[in-house]
């Protein structure tokens, strides 16, 4: 079979996906730690600071992650055709039909699917939530990391209530995040096998392919 | 107890010295260099300064206890003697119509000049029939004496965000102050109960500057309520260095080690517990080994709690009975419930194609 080499994803994304990738790593594992630290020292007269560093890794990575999500941003309007969220988000009949395709594809009752050089529209609608979730995660980490701020003291206080109520939203979409990456691994694994067309290579080359219609 | 309605001359039982000691607290909790001082202290006893009328709706009396009870009398003296306490039903003489006539003739002599404080939550529910003082409900009271004040102190977690009335499921509709009053000025001075150096601080910066301090976006003065109280734990360290109490009374606990894992709140709260601290014997519930519950927060009852844990148990809208402490544990069953389903969606592709044969597709 021929195969057509399309240009799908530009180096901004392909480092925006890394960025935001690497960063909930590193969130997720030192945000766990923060909330339930499980090393305990018992040791006096040295400085290891464990806790400090913890916090120091979450910052510096929520601000990775914070900048991830503004170049994504930038993206969704000033990208190249795959990044824009016409392509993606369930906008359009087009793309409304696409999300239902792509379910039957996922459970085997179609073979067929509706194929894209972007993202599908089931995996778009999902990156749409995930950025809404990442905004929501961003506003509550920054609102806890400058309390004495009366600029996101108010909007804290707006979107999510005192700073218990926020660092428990805060917690909550965590889990989030896990659960997307568990799914969101499995299922460009499941396309890579599925469909021949680059997937996985192609958020590392920008590159995917689609069989030449003859 | 009729001291109160002495004038500054006949109230002879706080010394100059206690007294200056008590505005000198105030000066400092607040941020004031020494040299405001005497300016405090002239406000203080000034014969102009305006009388005050104390509310108490649903509340325990615990916030004026904790000015009446303090070990060191100056804090407690000043607030009682050298402002005009015209109305306080805890403290004054007068009862029935004697009180309520004080209670009167102050509002009318003194109309858009007395500062009124409040103590409780305020019922709301059912017309505020929850909360009756002289047959007429909290609401109507409070709706009668507030458009008149020059400015309302509402003190305690009751009158500034409801407390523990205001507590889920909120039988009686209970609020704070600021939710049924607009037009006259509202400082909160929340707590269960609040350090009252916060209270006098606020009463003295408003007699001698002539307008409240700075608020916080919840209404509080940002001289007590501007940072939280992790930032100025005398545990701090050991919180930074991983060092913790994991249960009560283990050999964290003993070492003085950081409560966080015990439940403590510090980190979620703002106040300035651990600098103004409380009885006048420098102590508050972290020195003594016990984490901070967050009582200054607004719905410190539902968002805290469990007090001894470090999630809240916040009943989140829609999930049915609600997620409660355990979002942890639930995190891991939805992440096993995935798991599983990962692998059933993987079996049923590698059983269809077993099933249907390997059709592999013309490949150039």
């Amino acid at each position: 079979m021929l195969y057509v080499q399309h240009h799908a994803w530009s180096i901004l994304l392909r480092l925006y996906h890394w960025c935001f990738a690497l960063s909930i790593v590193a969130l997720v594992t030192t945000g766990l730690y923060i909330n339930a630290p499980w090393t305990n020292t018992m040791i006096e007269g040295s400085s290891s600071f464990p806790m400090a560093t913890m916090r120091y890794i979450h910052f510096i990575a929520g601000f990775v992650f914070t900048g991830a999500i503004l170049a994504r941003l930038y993206l969704l309007f000033f990208g190249n055709k795959q990044e824009r969220f016409w392509d993606f988000l369930p906008v359009t009949p087009k793309n409304i039909k696409n999300v239902f395709e792509t379910l039957k594809l996922y459970s085997y009752i179609s073979d067929k699917g509706d194929h894209r050089i972007g993202h599908n529209v089931l995996a778009g609608t999902i990156y749409g939530l995930t950025f809404l979730a990442a905004a929501a995660q961003l506003t509550s980490g920054f609102y806890m990391l400058y309390p004495e701020s009366l600029a996101w003291q108010g909007w804290g206080l707006m979107l999510f209530g005192t700073q218990q109520e926020a660092r428990f939203i805060h917690h909550l979409l965590m889990w989030y995040f896990i659960l997307f990456a568990v799914a969101h691994l499995y299922l460009v694994i499941w396309n890579d096998v599925k469909t021949k067309e680059g997937l996985v290579s192609s958020i590392f080359n920008g590159t995917k392919y689609e069989p030449k219609k003859l | 107890m009729s001291r109160q309605f002495h004038n500054k001359e006949a109230a002879t039982d706080v010394s100059r010295r206690g007294f200056i000691k008590g505005c000198t607290i105030a000066a400092a909790a607040m941020g004031l260099s020494e040299s405001m001082v005497p300016k405090l202290v002239e406000a203080a006893t000034s014969p102009t300064r305006p009388p005050v009328v104390w509310l108490h709706f649903q509340e325990c009396t615990g916030c004026t206890e904790t000015l009446l009870r303090a070990s060191h009398p100056d804090v407690g003296s000043l607030i009682l003697d050298t402002i005009s306490l015209d109305y306080h039903e805890t403290v004054m003489a007068a009862a029935g119509h004697q009180a309520e006539k004080s209670l009167h003739d102050t509002i009318e002599k003194y109309e858009g000049k007395f500062l009124l404080v409040v103590e409780g939550g305020i019922p709301t529910k059912d017309g505020g029939i929850y909360c009756q003082i002289a047959g007429k409900t909290a609401m109507a009271i409070l709706a009668e004496v507030a458009p008149k004040a020059a400015a309302i102190i509402a003190i305690g977690t009751c009158a500034t965000f409801g407390g523990i009335q205001a507590a889920q499921p909120n039988p009686t509709g209970a609020v704070g102050v600021k939710d049924l009053v607009q037009g006259t000025p509202i400082v909160n001075i929340s707590g269960c109960p609040p350090n009252p150096v916060n209270f006098l601080g606020t009463v003295l910066h408003y007699l001698t500057f002539k307008r409240l301090p700075a608020l916080d976006k919840l209404g509080r003065p940002r001289f007590a309520y501007g940072r939280k109280i992790h930032d100025h734990c005398e545990r701090r360290a050991h919180f930074d260095e991983g060092r913790f109490a994991e249960v009560f009374g283990d050999e964290g606990h003993k070492q003085g080690y950081c409560l966080y894992k015990v439940g403590c709140k510090g980190p979620e709260t703002y106040a300035n517990c651990p600098s103004a601290r409380f009885n006048d014997v420098g102590v508050w519930p972290v020195s003594v080994g016990h984490g901070c519950v967050g009582c200054t927060e607004p719905n410190f009852w539902d968002s805290m709690t469990p007090f001894y844990e470090r999630l809240p148990g916040v009943n989140i809208p829609g999930s049915g009975e609600g997620i409660v402490t355990g979002a942890g544990s639930a995190g891991k069953k939805i992440l096993g419930v995935t798991a599983a389903a990962v692998g059933i969606h993987a079996a049923v592709g590698i059983g269809k194609k077993v099933l249907k044969g390997n059709k592999s597709e013309d490949q150039e």
